[in-house]
C-alpha cells in the first residue's frame, strides 16, 4: 500500500523501476501518471515544465498529448531509460537537463504553463521542498498551474496501519538500495505555504497517494 | 543522557542510516564572515561534529545524503556535486555570508567535484581535514591542512566502533536462534561472537599472513570444543555444523568499506590497481591534496606527483574524480582500463562494487 521504500530500490535499478512500480501499486502508478498528464497539457502545444522524470513514464504521457517538454532529473542512469522510451515517441520536443530540482532557478520566468512534481518531492527535504516550489511558481505564466503527486502520511489510527505495512519495506527498501524516504506529513499546508491555491486533491491505494493541483496565490 | 542513549545505539546500530534534517545550522554566533563548513546527513557525524566544533563560530550545511554518513555516502552516490548544490541552493547561505567559500570534507572528494561545484553554485569547495576533531586547528591555520589531517588512520577506538557495529546484528541472530534451538548456549554463544568481532578488527589486518590462518585455526578449536563440552546429542551435532560454516564466512568475507583499510572491489571484484599516467600530470597536486592515505609524494621543481605509495591504495577513486588532467584512471594486470568519467559518474553500491559492467561503459 505503501510503497517508496522499494521504490528505493527500483531507482538503484532504472531497467526494472517501471514494471515493479506498477505491481507494487496494483496498477494505480499507471492511473496517478495519466492523470498527472492529464491535468498538466490542458491544450496541446502547451509548455511543460517536469521536475524529477525519472524513467520518463509521465513524460512520454505528456508528450502523447502535445506538451512541449523540459524534463529535469539528477540520476544520469535514469535520463538514459528516459530517453530510450521516448525515442519510440518520434522527433518530440524534450529538453532533457541532467540537473537537480533546486537548479530551475536557473530556468527563465514566467516560461511554463505546467510544471509537474511526479513522486519526487517527498526525497526532498523541508527546506528543499519549500524552495523548488517557490522557484516553481516563479516559472508559471498566468494562468499555469502546478501538478503535484506523492505519498503522503495518513492521518489517525490509520497511519498505524501505514506505518506497519511500511515497516518490512522500508527496511528492505535500505537494504537494498541503502535509501530511505518518508511520506509527506502536511503536503497542502507545504503548498500554500510555498504560495500555491489549492485547487483539486484526488486520492489513490487508501488515501496514500494524492495529487494536488495549484494555482499561484495573490 | 539522550545524547548519550542515542550514541550507543547509533554505534551498535551504525550500518543503518540514521537521518537528520538537511539544511543550515549554526555554530556558536556566526556573521557574515563565518566559516561555512558542509557535512552529510548523518545524525552521529552531525552531533560529534557539533561537539568537535564547539568554542567556534561557523556555518554548517548538513546536506542531504540519505543518513548515511559522508565517507560512504559519498563513494556511493549519495554525497555528490548534487547534493552539495542543493542545499548551497536550497539553505538561503547565500544571503548570510561575505565569502563564497565551502569547506567540504576531505572524505567527501570522491563524490563532489569541486570544479562542478563552482560551476554550478558559484561556491569555490576547499577539502577540509578528513577528521572533524582537526577543523579547529584548520580554520585556525587559515586553511591549511597538515599532512596528518589528511591521513584516515584506524585507531583503537574506531577499531572498536567498528566491532561494535558487527557484534550487534550478529549477536541478535545468534541470541534468536539460541533461544529457539538451545537457550542454554545464548551466553557463550553471544561472548563468543562478539570477542570474534572485536578480535577481526582488533587483530587482523596486524596479525602475520593477513591473520585468516588464526581465524581457521580458532575455527578448529571451537569445534572441536563444542563436541567434547556438549558430550554428544543434537547440540554437538549443531556446533559441529555450525561452526565450520559460521568460520568459512568469516574466513571469506569481503571486509571492504568496514575499515579504512580495506579496499573497495572496484568493477567486478577485479584487481584493479590505481595507475599514473605521468605524461598527463602537470602537478596540481589534487590527488596528493585528498588522498586519505597519503599515496602520493609531491616531486618538488618538476610539477609533478609521484604514486609512491600504491601499496596503501584503499580504491576509494577520490584522486581520480578530482584530477582535472585524468592523469589518473584504474587499471587491472591485462591493461584493461576504467576511465575517469566513469568512476565520476557511477558510484559505488552497498557491496562495494559499482553499478556498472566493464564492457559496458558508457561513451565519456
Amino acid at each position: 500500500m505503501s510503497f517508496l521504500a522499494l521504490m528505493r530500490w527500483l531507482e538503484a535499478t532504472p531497467e526494472r523501476y517501471d514494471s515493479g512500480m506498477q505491481a507494487i501499486t496494483l496498477g494505480r502508478v499507471a492511473q496517478l501518471h495519466e492523470a498527472v498528464a492529464r491535468e498538466a497539457v490542458p491544450r496541446p502545444g502547451c509548455d511543460v515544465l517536469e521536475i524529477g522524470c525519472g524513467t520518463g513514464a509521465v513524460t512520454e504521457r505528456l508528450v502523447r498529448r502535445g506538451a512541449h517538454v523540459t524534463a529535469l532529473d539528477q540520476s544520469a542512469q535514469m535520463l538514459e531509460q528516459a530517453k530510450l522510451r521516448l525515442m519510440s515517441a518520434g522527433n518530440a520536443e524534450i529538453d532533457w537537463l541532467e540537473q537537480t530540482a533546486s537548479e530551475i532557478d536557473a530556468l527563465p520566468r514566467a516560461a511554463f504553463d505546467s510544471v509537474v512534481l511526479s513522486l519526487c518531492l517527498s526525497d526532498m527535504s523541508t527546506s528543499e521542498r519549500h524552495y523548488v516550489l517557490s522557484q516553481s511558481r516563479e516559472r508559471l505564466r498566468p494562468g499555469g498551474r502546478l501538478i503535484v503527486a506523492d505519498e503522503v502520511r495518513l492521518r489517525g489510527a490509520t497511519r498505524v496501519l501505514q506505518s506497519l505495512i511500511r515497516a518490512p519495506q522500508w527496511l528492505a527498501g535500505w537494504l537494498l538500495a541503502g535509501s530511505v524516504s518518508h511520506p509527506l506529513k502536511n503536503l497542502r499546508a507545504e503548498l500554500e505555504a510555498s504560495g500555491f491555491e489549492v485547487r483539486h486533491e484526488q486520492q489513490w491505494l487508501a488515501g496514500t497517494l494524492a495529487l494536488f493541483i495549484g494555482e499561484p496565490g495573490k | 543522557m539522550i545524547a548519550l542513549l542515542k550514541d550507543v545505539l547509533q554505534t551498535a546500530f551504525r550500518m543503518a542510516p540514521w537521518p537528520t534534517e538537511p539544511g543550515l545550522r549554526t555554530i556558536g554566533n556566526p556573521g557574515r564572515k563565518s566559516p561555512v563548513l558542509l557535512t552529510a546527513n548523518y545524525d552521529l557525524t552531525v552531533r560529534r561534529l557539533e561537539r568537535a566544533l564547539r568554542g567556534l563560530d561557523a556555518w554548517l550545511l548538513v546536506a542531504p545524503a540519505g543518513g548515511i554518513n559522508v565517507w560512504c555516502a559519498a563513494a556511493g552516490g549519495h554525497l555528490t556535486t548534487h547534493q552539495v548544490v542543493t542545499v548551497l541552493k536550497t539553505s538561503g547561505i547565500d544571503q548570510l555570508v561575505d565569502h563564497r567559500n565551502l569547506v567540504v570534507p576531505q572524505l567527501a572528494a570522491t563524490g563532489v567535484e569541486d570544479l562542478a561545484v563552482f560551476r554550478r553554485a558559484r561556491w569555490r569547495v576547499r577539502f577540509g581535514p578528513a577528521r572533524a576533531e582537526d577543523i579547529p586547528d584548520y580554520l585556525a591555520a587559515g586553511g591549511k591542512k597538515s599532512d596528518a589531517m589528511r591521513r584516515v588512520t584506524f585507531p583503537l577506538r574506531d577499531r572498536l566502533e567498528v566491532a561494535a557495529a558487527w557484534a550487534t546484528p550478529i549477536g541478535i541472530l545468534v541470541t534468536v536462534a539460541a533461544l529457539l534451538l538451545q537457550p542454554a548456549w545464548t551466553l557463550p554463544l553471544l561472548a563468543l561472537s562478539t570477542g570474534l568481532a572485536v578480535t577481526v578488527f582488533t587483530a587482523l589486518d596486524r596479525l602475520p599472513g593477513g591473520g585468516r590462518w588464526w581465524i581457521a585455526a580458532a575455527g578448529v578449536l571451537v569445534s572441536l570444543l563444542c563436541v567434547t563440552l556438549s558430550g554428544g546429542g543434537t547440540a554437538a551435532m549443531v556446533a559441529c555444523i555450525g561452526a565450520p560454516i559460521g568460520f568459512t564466512a568469516l574466513l571469506t568475507f569481503d571486509y571492504a568499506g568496514s575499515t579504512p583499510l580495506e579496499g573497495s572491489g572496484g568493477f567486478d571484484g577485479q584487481d584493479w590497481q590505481i595507475t599514473l599516467d605521468a605524461e598527463r600530470c602537470i602537478g596540481l597536486y589534487r590527488c596528493w591534496e585528498v588522498c586519505p592515505q597519503a599515496c602520493y609524494e609531491k616531486i618538488e621543481g618538476e610539477a609533478r606527483v609521484d604514486l609512491a605509495h600504491d601499496e596503501r591504495c584503499v580504491r576509494c577513486g577520490a584522486c581520480i574524480v578530482q584530477c582535472p588532467r585524468d592523469a589518473l584512471y584504474f587499471e587491472d594486470g591485462e591493461g584493461q582500463r576504467i576511465e575517469p568519467e566513469t568512476i565520476r559518474r557511477f558510484k559505488l553500491n552497498l557491496l562495494g562494487r559499482r553499478s556498472i559492467q566493464v564492457g559496458d561503459e558508457p561513451e565519456a
